[in-house]
């Protein structure tokens, strides 16, 4: 971008680095606190950010690291079919197609461009992970989808609102393809007003120090945090660093593991991320579109350098990927995208484990990696109807001073769990049982933590029931001779006494009298597990985390306190 | 003639305790004592043993004494509690361990564990068969025989305390009194919280984790609050302990301790009370109330003088759901250290000097420039009137650490340094309290704000600036203000109970009733503190949120008549959702709790009066040079003594007015006006 040339004093750079952050957090409280649906409310799944008028990140406020940067080729997307010379006060973009520029459908990202005396000085920009985009299920993440078009409505980048006027066929178009609309308009709203919210503070900003000198200020951001992201990257070990991981299917053909290569190359103030070696796209959900390869990038990348820097579109600059066309980090369309989360999360583990290597005071022990995905959907005996869902996260990795931590989200998502006391109160099911499970957490000199159990009675009849779940058949693995995390494994008793175990994936149907069990995986151990500490062996014996059996035999821990 | 009665507040902070004294003429004392951590109660032996002959006080006159404690804090901090026991229903001992799976730093690859395990790791929780649903039905009968079994198995761990929490006990309590009972029968020595009295809301995690921590410093508390008692019976005070709650309001020791964990953070609570007798007494109804100390400051709305209460609070980073005043704590303070990053960019905080070093101008060997060196720089503080004389500042040290910290680096001059690090921390306080403000559904601009602690008032015309504020009120003694506010507390209890029901089908006599045995629980606890009925106010609350909604708002019930209450409450639930949340719709919505709250108005102290304290001093000091933004150079600045100020004197920016704890920066535009009771009121020349 050709910048006019000011003069910007240090100070008065770091003022407005201040208040741009400032306006990103408005923005995003505005959209928790307005938003409607338990998915941003508990699951804070939403974000905000300001953009440059071509598209590059001043300021982003995210609640969870999986949408770092997603809305950058979603920009782009509206940039190049609406130039921006040619967009006007009261303009609000919308966007929710994968194959232009978003993530997934139920993402949806508004975009309001900011206009001061005619010259464009940026956009504001909010995304919502709405609660239902219509398609084949409730919550619009089938997990058996082989097409985008099973997964709801796609929405290219269109005028939402021309100059004030809501588009009144769009806007029908909507709530008749979306169930419980009037929650879906809420939150809509809700991204509506963080934008007006941003793009008015933005335009204050340039009431103070003038469009010019506002853009001038921009860009020095920007390069100041490419410089200080090249710093950081020249600081870690250098050199190329492989990772293979696997995803358990996709959910169509259940016994195919997908496989996902990364080669990490750190060099010289640049990283570059290969995915030569990944699998092919597959049938079912779980392909990721390039937004979402990259966001795993950036987590990578801002986990590992400096925590000080401050996060904008500089921090991009010196990150490549190679995205092979037609795998499953890159797929064509028509391929189904709503599960790639858990892509996603995989990606994420799986370029920080490549340095565990390397860097093992800095990389703990693989995390499970999993936020297991369940949907209920169906009629209460008064016959309204009714949409749960709900993420249920996995042990930790154990680290070079530390044991994983049981049960708690990790790198691209931080959703919370449902209160078991709410989830009586808004679907016809009880849960009975919810505790951790023992043995689940990678034996090690640090152990790695552990997975939960979460058992479910339903009290309605043909609950539609979606389980996507990950790690049912391969492990998390340890690092410096630490053992691997368990697997997941989840079944349902059926009445009648039949037994179903689900494979990783499925979309069913569950009634009065069925009973749910689910056991989601631990994380792995960090170092020999015979060099553990006793005490620490003992405690864990006396609290319920180890087994007496699995101390004695991963550990060579004896009851009495002697080593066998 | 009798002597005038007496009202004494006393503070313990973590560093010092606060004492205030004024007597029925007005005539006031203020003292800092340095707190004893080991023995926080050592501080009020002090003010008895010493304070109280030195000020001529005899203790039969003390007729209030009220008292902010940290000892409930502490003793998480310290993780002095009781050696704790849980019992939950069966099949969920470990809740209190998942928690809600989230995690507070989302970019750490190492990770830590975010709850409260150590309050009874695993091998002291257990499980008890019963189930109780959702409709308060039993499921599952209390069986005997686990619970004896699980009491029997925490009894040999050697608890100290039980935790009762079972699922759905908010809607039937039944099954948790009926296992504390057996507790009390069978283990006397037992205390035990259970959580359908201690926090009687949905949602078991918070729950149970506030319940043991009621159970965990149940004890301590009750130690503390004895051995107090009996040091006022032993000095000869008549007056009843009050103690200071998180909500704001104050109550009896006797019954302080039947609810020990709504004493929680309750230090802030009472710097805010404090902050809005300042504000009103100066006629100011809305009120942002800033304490700035040395690492970070805390920040307060007021609206309509009432205070804002959230529901929950964290105490040593885990959430605990305890109705407390909303005081938000912003890493950016005094002490805070100006570096430069790997950018080159100037940055101010989190990290801060704290009070060892400290600021390089104490001279305690820091080398780090800090926003008070920067202020010293800028001539705003006085070298030699730090801390009220008792700290000598060294302008040499300052100037020093702003000079090769930052100055050089950034290739700017001392003073463009020493001014940039105020700006920057500037604009950091000020996104702080428009964040703290906006996420309220408050406009920061109709507001008045309070300035206090050590820096509060020499920020005050810079944050009102950026946040286009025209009014200022800095309280006499902003240096003991959480003292002065246990003085202007009233005397409150609240009750509250989940009520999960549409509005649209909710029989408003259930409503009624609910309202009415809360009433019974609050007058109960009044009657037990003997505040007579007849001075007791009372006001009832619902939390509503929108169906699907996961975060309710709390909104006033008019119980005057049944047959419009729940649409009055409907209609102001919208009202609220639209001022708060920024929009609204006529969705179907629904009751989460009902509260009562009841008040009662403590026995009123006399205007502080100056006359009756001690001889005026001269008010005027002279000029010092001193350097703002906007100004090309150093300017003179009239200083004055704030104990000379005269009520309806007039001073007009750029001033500096100095005081024993806080120095107040008049900037130029500013009028600050001194009110009758000698609160400064500073106001724009030109409103904004």
């Amino acid at each position: 971008m050709n910048t006019m040339q000011t003069t910007v004093d240090p100070i008065t750079l770091e003022v407005v680095r201040n208040k741009l952050d400032g306006i990103a957090n408005e923005m995003q409280q505005t959209l928790l606190h307005s938003a409607f649906s338990p998915i941003v409310k508990e699951g804070m799944d939403c974000s905000a950010a300001l953009f440059t008028a071509d598209g590059q990140t001043i300021s982003q406020a995210t609640a969870i690291p999986i949408h770092l940067a997603t809305m950058i080729p979603a920009l782009a997307a509206v940039i190049a079919k609406y130039p921006v010379e040619g967009m006007a006060p009261g303009d609000v973009y919308i966007l929710n197609d994968p194959y232009c520029g978003g993530t997934h459908l139920p993402d949806i990202t508004l975009f309001v461009p900011v206009i001061v005396d005619g010259f464009p000085l940026g956009f504001s920009v909010a995304t919502v992970h709405h609660q239902d985009v219509g398609g084949m299920t409730p919550g619009s993440v089938p997990t058996n989808a082989t097409e985008i078009y099973q997964e709801g409505l796609r929405i290219p980048p269109l005028k939402y609102i021309e100059a004030g006027v809501v588009n009144h066929t769009l806007d029908q178009i909507l709530r008749y393809n979306i169930r419980m609309s009037d929650m879906f308009m809420g939150d809509l709203n809700a991204q509506l007003a963080a934008c007006t919210v941003g793009a008015r503070r933005l335009a204050e900003l340039s009431k103070v120090y003038g469009a010019a000198q506002l853009v001038d200020i921009f860009t020095r951001l920007l390069d100041r945090s490419e410089l200080m992201t090249r710093e950081a990257l020249r600081k870690l070990p250098q050199g190329t660093f492989h990772y293979v991981d696997w995803l358990d299917n996709d959910g169509v053909e259940l016994d195919k593991r997908v496989r996902l290569e990364v080669a990490v190359t750190i060099d010289d103030g640049t990283i570059h991320f290969d995915f030569t070696g990944t699998d092919p796209q597959v049938r079912g959900p779980f392909n990721t579109v390039p937004s979402g390869s990259r966001a795993a990038a950036y987590y990578a990348v801002r986990a590992l350098t400096d925590a000080q820097i401050p996060t904008n579109g500089g921090c991009f600059r010196p990150v490549t990927l190679h995205l092979p066309e037609g795998s499953i980090v890159n797929p064509v369309a028509p391929a189904a995208v709503n599960a790639r989360t858990a892509t996603i999360k995989r990606i994420c583990g799986a370029m920080v484990s490549a340095l565990a290597d390397a860097a093992p005071k800095r990389v703990p022990a693989a995390s499970a990696g999993l936020s297991l995905m369940m949907a209920f959907g169906g009629k209460r005996a008064d016959g309204t109807p009714f949409i749960l869902s709900e993420l249920v996260a996995a042990g930790t990795g154990a680290s070079d001073g530390s044991d994983g931590v049981d049960c708690l989200q990790t790198d691209g998502s931080n959703s919370m769990n449902q209160p078991v006391e709410a989830m009586g109160i808004d679907a016809p099911l009880r849960v009975t049982r919810f505790g951790l499970r023992a043995d689940s957490g990678g034996a090690g000199r640090h152990r790695g933590g552990l997975g939960v159990v979460r058992e479910y009675v339903f009290h309605a009849d043909d609950i539609r029931f979606t389980y996507r779940g990950e790690r049912h058949f391969t492990q998390a693995r340890g690092s410096a001779g630490g053992g691997g995390g368990a697997v997941s494994r989840a079944t349902i008793y059926r009445k009648d006494g039949r037994t179903e175990e689900i494979l990783s994936k499925c979309v069913t149907t569950v009634s009065r009298g069925d009973r749910l069990v689910v056991e989601t995986a631990g994380g792995a151990g960090f170092g020999d597990p015979k060099t553990r500490e006793r005490d620490a062996v003992a405690a864990d014996v006396a609290n319920r985390k180890v087994s007496a059996e699995a101390a004695a035999s991963e550990y060579g821990f004896s009851q009495r306190g002697d080593r066998a | 003639m009798a002597n005038p009665k007496v009202s004494i507040g006393i503070d313990i902070g973590g560093t010092f305790t606060d004492v205030v004294a004024i007597d029925d003429n007005g005539r006031l004392h203020i003292a800092k004592v340095p707190s004893t951590r080991s023995d926080p109660s050592a501080a009020v032996r002090t003010v008895l043993n010493k304070l109280l002959p030195e000020w001529k006080i005899d203790p039969a006159d003390v007729v209030r004494f009220a008292h902010g404690t940290t000892v409930a804090t502490n003793a998480v901090l310290e993780r002095k509690g009781a050696r704790l026991g849980l019992l939950t229903t069966d099949g969920f001992t470990d809740v209190i361990e998942i928690g809600r799976q989230n995690r507070t730093q989302i970019y750490d690859l190492i990770l830590k564990p975010e709850t409260p395990v150590f309050l009874a790791p695993g091998a002291r929780r257990r499980g008890v068969v019963e189930a109780i649903g959702l409709a308060g039905e039993v499921v599952t009968p209390l069986d005997q025989a686990s619970l004896a079994k699980s009491v029997d198995e925490l009894v040999a761990e050697g608890v100290e305390a039980i935790a009762i929490c079972f699922l759905f006990s908010f809607v039937n309590g039944a099954h948790e009194r009926q296992a504390a009972e057996y507790i009390k029968q069978r283990h006397p020595h037992l205390i035990v919280s259970i959580s359908s009295e201690v926090d009687s809301t949905f949602r078991e995690y918070e729950r149970t984790v506030v319940t043991a921590f009621d159970a965990y410093v149940k004890a301590g508390l009750d130690r503390y609050l004895a051995s107090m008692e009996s040091d006022l019976q032993s000095a000869g005070i008549p007056a009843t302990l009050q103690i200071m709650q998180s909500r704001g309001g104050v109550c009896s020791a006797r019954v302080a301790r039947q609810r020990p964990i709504r004493l929680f953070l309750s230090g802030p609570a009472a710097g805010v009370v404090g902050a809005r007798e300042s504000g009103q007494s100066v006629q100011q109804q809305n009120l942002i109330t800033v304490d700035i100390g040395g690492t970070s400051s805390d920040i307060a709305l007021i609206a309509n003088g009432e205070l804002v209460i959230r529901p929950e609070g964290l105490l040593d980073g885990f959430k605990i759901r305890v109705p407390m005043v909303d005081v938000n704590s912003i890493g950016s303070g005094g002490g805070s250290i100006a570096w430069i990053d790997a950018g080159g960019g100037l940055r101010v905080g989190p990290q801060s000097a704290g009070s060892e070093p400290g600021p390089a101008c104490y001279g305690h060997g820091g080398a780090d420039a800090t926003v008070t060196d920067a202020s010293v720089v800028l001539g705003l503080l006085n070298p030699g009137y730090f801390a009220g004389g008792t700290m000598q500042l060294d302008p040499a040290l300052a100037r020093k650490a702003v000079e090769e910290r930052v100055a050089r680096p950034l290739g700017l001059t001392l003073e463009q340094a020493a001014l940039g690090i105020h700006r920057v921390v500037n604009v950091q306080m000020a996104e702080g309290i428009r964040l703290v403000s906006i996420s309220r559904g408050i406009d920061p601009r109709s507001f008045t704000l309070v300035a206090f602690g050590g820096a509060g008032a020499l920020h005050a015309t810079a944050l009102a600036r950026e946040l286009d504020i025209n009014a200022i009120v800095v309280p006499r003694y902003p240096g003991v203000l959480c003292a002065s506010g246990l003085l202007s507390a009233m005397i409150e209890h609240e009750a509250s109970t989940a009520f999960l029901h549409k509005l649209d089908v909710a029989d408003p006599k259930a409503v009624e009733a609910v309202c009415e045995k809360l009433s019974a629980e609050c007058a109960g606890r009044m009657r037990e503190e003997g505040v007579d009925a007849s001075r007791v106010t009372t006001s009832y609350c619902a939390d509503i949120c929108y169906v699907g909604q996961a975060y309710h708002i709390e909104v006033p019930l008019d119980l005057t008549d049944p047959g419009t209450m729940i649409q009055k409450a409907y209609e102001a639930f919208i009202a609220l959702h639209d001022k708060i949340r920024g929009h609204s719709t006529r969705s179907p919505a629904r009751f989460v709790n009902l509260r009562v709250v009841q008040r009662a108005a403590n026995r009123a102290t006399a205007p502080i009066s100056m006359s009756a304290t001690g001889a005026r001093k001269d008010a005027s000091k002279g000029t010092r040079k001193i350097l703002l933004h906007g100004a090309d150079a150093y300017v003179d600045a009239a200083i004055y003594d704030r104990d000379g100020l005269a009520p309806g004197q007039v001073i007009r920016g750029p001033a500096i007015i100095e005081q024993t704890d806080t120095t107040t920066l008049v900037e130029p535009g500013w009028l600050a006006t001194v009110a009758d009771n000698e609160v400064l009121l500073l106001t724009r020349e030109q409103p904004a």
